[in-house]
């Protein structure tokens, strides 16, 4: 049982990572993805993995995957043809939401599309009050009637969410079993199943993604697991969530709205074991790719959990990792808009056409082409020799922009670097300063194909003082998978102000989330000493409406921790807004455990340091314009398989990869740490 | 005043295209920081929960720099302040620390006085370089009248409420206990101060990174870039002058106001002319200001909505109305009303410019901004209680799609407050929130449909409606047929209100029904 294996699904590439636990042998294969079903792919590569390192299926002791078939299905709509129950007067709100419009000025902006037609919203009399009492009780036989309805219109899924059903359930759990009996083909779920939190139209909205994934994602996974267990792979399969751990597959197709995070959550995590590795703990993640970037922040090793997001234009209650995404990429088009300022997407070349350089019919230049004018990017062939680029067509390309700007084609190659280093230090100043955290404290991890050659100008334009290149670049996140544990959150949400009187009330939602992360333990087969569970509860001033989550450790809910949360409550509110409202009353309002199953991980070996000396990874020099320097520097190319623990490289200089490109400044100095990261410093 | 002027930019400051992006870039960083803060600090469900609220930088100058406005309607409440307070404070007496509070439509700026703003200078190796500034609707000065705006609530000029740094709290009191709700008053006054805060310090920061004289001429060229923007689009609209007509009504007044729009396109630049009849004694007049961010959102709309909302892209625009009139009214006019008047001349304009940009504009929407505001006593508590709700309608139809169902248009974008926050607030249930078949117009594209919204008071309150197009359905285009009307009933035994006030006793139940949007196209 030596071998552990982490696939990474994405829309281009299957990335499989093969990890040897006896010997600490590490091997990555990609393959095409096949996006009509993803599992032929994945069950291709880790058939082509296996053989390769010469291992046998009976062997793999480990099994995760990250995947983007929840997001694609609700990317694409192509989720399930789904139906709703809902309380009498209340099926707009659905189409409704929080009555905003897309965009202030842009009118012919659309809201995404409602994911069930208004002729599926059913209602149903029934009404508790905020108190819990029933006003108007549960019309059981109009249930009946919209259950049959549904099942007659082809519902493959109903969702069913009622005000306060996080408050009594009863009236959801009435429609769920009348569902169970009358409807026992259709996916089903309820509100207070899937987000007990208040807020209604976000329930709901959870409510209605997952069951509109439901179908996709647990036919997904029966197919997975068939070929899996067809290739004689015995170990449970995980997959990763949005909050960034694992999952196994039966709890994966019950709240697949749990996993629309679940290929960016898996770089954060492979960033954060990286980081780990390497003793690295403030962190914050740079994942850049060919259309879009994602940027998180990890503090003290841990990412901010956030317990509600908009995921492609649907709110989505559900734990997620702080991840923000822009969308500005290496295949990002320049552009000179009509007030003659130059601007870098949103729009991009993608695979096909590709930037100028491919040579395959676009002549709008690109993030890549402006690398491959500055010569930061290999000016004649990419992915280690394996793809030829045309440095003439980029150039010829970008001349046309500095025309209609007025200024040289290398200051306006420089220049597009410039404005798309400035989109991602917005992007990193909202996850940073706007949640109180200042960037200059953190360490940037590049990966993702683009990140490692953009990194050395952010961290400059945010005052970052350092840069972590994992050794993989391209495959952090299959990495990642093999580097994460399993993971499971409870919450529910009763307010109660903080004082003396609270203490039993917390004592009772504690007790009872704690029972559910039992269960759930239990249901995952985690052995004892592997259990972790943390407990926080979201908090605020009596009246305000955001609320900040502060820690309660372990042990009797006491006296003492009420000091612990008003102490908690009083710091994170500083931080957050500057301000302690003294003599105001605090509210507790959500409550939540945490579980962490951990599992035994990869173990990579650290390597002995080496000595200072890469010079036997140069393999060349190339002109790199550096506006530092003045111009075109002659740099030294080094290669990244080449270098070994302990050496150091001068900027500025160029590290080459199959799978990226480093970018060193002058000023900066490289070293490569024992796990073989390379840690850019200012020298 | 010359001699306490900051130190002017260098003409001669070379400041290439990418700089002027680079730094736009944190300038809107720095403007939606604030605003975040300011929502998340904020006690005020009308703050918290529906975000109507706006921050800004601007220039020393005055002229907006960059804002991150939730609604375009703040683009007037903030362009009148600094005018106001220079007026008022010599700039040579200012100091950092200093925070100015106001919201007078005729002293301060503003457009209706529950719109408070605080503005603080911001200084850099002690000279000033620019302002911080914010806005929140205050959701107060309830159930008092709008004869004139002495009964519309404390007018406050730009005055000080920190000088260097320290709460004048003669100031803050004198505010406080003009106000039924001092709490949450005082409350998102702090969040307000803290959103400013963040932006002197991040202004501060950029100017140590950049030098404060590029910065300041990234400022200067963010705006000529706006303009730009502007006039090569008004440029692609052929000249000539468009003219359209419209009535207005509202439920504070009896029948209904005939207002138009001349539009005049010459070259690269636009004038725009409005009628009106003479202001009333009721809360639907505008003051220039208002009627600014009507014109300005509207024309942004047409031209090019990605334009930055700063002050170049005013300049092309020259907007006039006879002064004294609902559109552009004078002291002491009522202005609480003034955004469903203000909606109405978006409407006109796009009625004016359909005749020669028809795919751009897009039939009439809702044309209002329906709002109901609950006040009474909180039979729990004890303590006063005010809660204000705009709602949604339809939004036009477009030349090639439907238009938006139960949205809010034009120059609202205000969030609703959850039901279940709402029920736990208030001595109120929410017993339908739902689209209403039938209103929108029909055509080649189906005009939005409004909203239908029935609250049941569980104690007594006073009630307040205001909206419109009661009277008059939203008009369709090229032959899309005119969305439904706007409306309120009450519940049998309940007195009827009167011109939109009324009170109400526990068990009675108000239904609001906004008005849908017109079609575009003939049906086929």
């Amino acid at each position: 049982m030596a071998w552990r294996i982490g696939v990474d699904s994405g829309g281009t590439f299957t990335d499989v990572c093969l990890f040897d636990d006896a010997t600490g042998r590490i091997e990555v294969w990609k393959v095409p993805s096949t996006p009509d079903d993803p599992s032929r792919g994945i069950a291709g590569g880790i058939a082509e993995g296996i053989a390769r390192v010469g291992a046998v299926p009976a062997e793999v002791g480990y099994f995760g995957h990250g995947t983007t078939v929840a997001t694609n299905a609700l990317i694409q709509h192509r989720g399930a043809k789904t139906g709703l129950i809902t309380t009498d007067g209340f099926r707009d709100l659905l189409e409704i939401g929080r009555q905003k419009r897309p965009d202030l000025y842009d009118l012919q902006a659309d809201k995404p599309a409602t994911l069930v037609e208004r002729s599926m919203r059913l209602e149903v009399a029934e009404r508790v009050l905020h108190t819990g009492a029933v006003e108007t009780p549960l019309d059981i036989a109009a249930v009946r009637r919209a259950v049959a309805t549904l099942k007659a219109a082809g519902a493959q899924a109903v969702a069913v969410s009622f005000l306060y059903g996080f408050v009594r359930p009863e009236h959801e759990q009435a429609v769920l079993r009348i569902l169970a009996e009358d409807f026992p083909d259709a996916f089903a779920c309820a509100g207070h199943e899937v987000a007990p939190e208040f807020r209604e139209y976000e329930r709901l909205s959870t409510a209605v993604v997952n069951a509109y994934l439901g179908p996709v994602m647990r036919g997904y996974i029966q197919l997975l697991a068939q070929r899996l267990a067809d290739l004689g792979i015995a170990a449970a399969p995980h997959l990763t969530q949005s909050n960034g751990g694992v999952i196994g597959f039966g709890a994966a197709a019950r709240l697949p709205v749990r996993t629309v995070l679940s290929g960016p959550s898996t770089g954060v995590v492979g960033a954060q074991a990286v980081g780990r590795l390497a003793g690295l703990d403030n962190l914050i993640t740079f994942d850049m790719g060919g259309t879009s970037t994602d940027v998180a922040l990890l503090a003290n090793g841990e990412s901010r959990l956030a317990s509600e997001a908009v995921v492609h234009g649907y709110p989505i209650k559900a734990p997620m990792l702080d991840i923000h995404t822009v969308g500005a990429g290496g295949g990002s088009i320049a552009y000179v808009d009509s007030g003659g300022l130059l601007k870098v997407g949103p729009r991009s070349a993608g695979a096909s056409p590709g930037p100028v350089c491919y040579a395959l019919g676009s002549t709008e230049p690109t993030v890549t082409d402006a690398n491959v004018v500055l010569q930061t990017l290999n000016p004649h062939y990419l992915l280690g020799g394996r793809m030829a680029v045309r440095q003439d067509l980029a150039q010829a390309a970008i001349a046309g922009l500095a025309g209609r700007l007025g200024m040289d084609g290398m200051a306006t190659a420089q220049g597009i670097l410039a404005v798309v280093t400035a989109n991602m230090a917005k992007a990193i100043r909202v996850i940073s300063v706007q949640r109180g955290h200042d960037p200059r404290d953190y360490t940037l991890v590049a990966f993702g194909g683009a990140g490692p050659l953009h990194a050395a100008r952010l961290a400059r334009e945010l005052d970052i003082a350092r840069i972590l290149v994992p050794r993989s670049p391209g495959i952090l996140c299959a990495m990642g998978l093999l580097l994460t544990d399993l993971r499971a959150d409870f919450a529910t949400t009763r307010l109660i102000p903080l004082g003396a009187a609270a203490l039993p009330a917390i004592s009772e939602v504690f007790d009872g989330l704690a029972i559910r992360a039992q269960q759930w333990f239990s249901e995952e087969g985690i052995a004892p000493d592997a259990r972790r569970a943390t407990r926080t509860v979201d908090m605020r001033y009596a009246g305000q409406n955001y609320e900040l989550p502060v820690a309660l450790p372990d042990g009797p809910v006491t006296a003492a921790s009420l000091d612990t949360l008003a102490e908690g409550f009083a710091t994170a509110h500083q931080r957050m807004y500057g301000f302690v409202a003294e003599g105001e009353t605090v509210q507790l309002v959500t409550f939540r455990v945490e579980s962490t199953g951990r599992v035994r991980k990869a173990a990579f070996q650290p390597r002995r340091e080496r000595g200072a000396d890469a010079s036997a990874a140069v393999i060349g020099t190339r002109e790199v314009w550096l506006p530092e320097a003045g111009g075109f520097v002659a740099c030294p190319i080094y290669d990244r398989e080449k270098l070994d623990a302990g050496n150091r490289i001068a900027g500025p200089a160029i590290v080459e990869q199959m799978d990226a490109t480093t970018v060193i400044l002058p000023g900066m100095t490289g070293r490569v740490e024992p796990y073989l990261n390379l840690i850019l410093e200012a020298s | 005043m010359s001699e306490s002027r900051p130190s002017r930019v260098d003409p001669a400051t070379p400041i290439d295209p990418i700089t002027v992006e680079v730094l736009g870039s944190a300038f809107a960083s720095i403007a939606e920081e604030m605003g975040e803060a300011l929502v998340r600090a904020s006690y005020s469900t009308n703050i918290k929960e529906r975000r109507d609220c706006s921050t800004a930088l601007f220039d020393t100058k005055g002229n907006t720099l960059c804002q991150a406005e939730h609604i375009p309607m703040h683009l007037g409440s903030f362009i009148g302040i600094l005018p106001h307070i220079l007026k008022r404070h010599p700039a040579a007496g200012m100091a950092p620390g200093d925070v100015f509070v106001g919201n007078d439509a005729y002293e301060g700026g503003g457009t209706h006085l529950p719109d408070i703003v605080l503005a603080e200078p911001i200084f850099v190796d002690g000279t000033m370089v620019a302002w911080a500034v914010n806005l929140a609707h205050h959701a107060d000065f309830a159930d008092r009248g709008h004869a004139h705006i002495y009964q519309e609530g404390l007018r406050i000029p730009p005055i000080r409420l920190y000088r260097a740094g320290a709460l004048v709290n003669d100031v803050l009191e004198l505010i406080l206990l003009n106000c039924q709700v001092p709490r949450e008053r005082l409350s998102d006054l702090r969040a307000q101060m803290a959103a400013n805060r963040l932006g002197v310090e991040r202004m501060q920061g950029l100017c140590a990174k950049y030098g404060t004289a590029t910065v300041l001429a990234a400022g200067d060229a963010l705006q000529d870039y706006a303009e730009r923007k502007m006039r090569a689009g008004i440029a692609a609209i052929p000249d000539g002058t468009y003219s359209f007509a419209d009535r207005f009504d509202a439920p504070e007044i009896d029948g209904e106001l005939a207002m138009g729009c001349t539009i005049t396109v010459a070259g690269d630049a636009m004038r725009l002319h409005f009628d009106s009849p003479p202001q009333a004694r009721a809360g639907i007049n505008c003051t220039y200001t208002a009627l600014l961010s009507a014109v300005y959102y509207a024309v942004k709309t047409v031209i090019d909505p990605t334009i930055l909302p700063n002050a170049g892209l005013t300049r092309p625009l020259t907007v006039t109305a006879p002064a004294g009139t609902v559109l552009n009214c004078t002291h002491p006019a009522a202005v609480n009303g003034r955004l469903s008047a203000c909606q109405r001349v978006v409407d006109l304009i796009h009625g004016a410019l359909a005749r020669v940009v028809p795919d751009r504009v897009i039939a009439a929407c809702n044309g209002a901004c329906y709002s109901v505001t609950f006040a009474g006593t909180h039979p729990a508590t004890g303590e006063l209680w005010v809660y204000l709700e705009t709602i949604g309608g339809g939004s036009g139809a477009r030349a090639t799609k439907d238009g938006l169902d139960g949205v809010h248009v034009h120059l609202t974008n205000t969030s609703n407050l959850p039901v279940e926050s709402l029920e736990l607030e208030y001595p109120l249930t929410l017993l339908r929130y739902e689209l209403v078949d039938g209103s929108g117009g029909a055509g080649r594209h189906r005009g939005g449909m409004g909203l239908r919204r029935v609250y049941r008071a569980e104690a007594d309150c006073r009630v307040r409606v205001d909206g419109t197009r009661m009277l008059s359905a939203p008009w369709g285009l090229l032959g899309g047929e005119a969305g439904g009307m706007g409306g309120y009933a009450t519940s049998p035994g309940m007195v009827p209100l009167d011109h939109g006030n009324g009170g109400m006793t526990g068990g009675d139940v108000i239904t609001i029904t906004t008005p849908g949007a017109g079609g575009y196209g003939h049906v086929e």
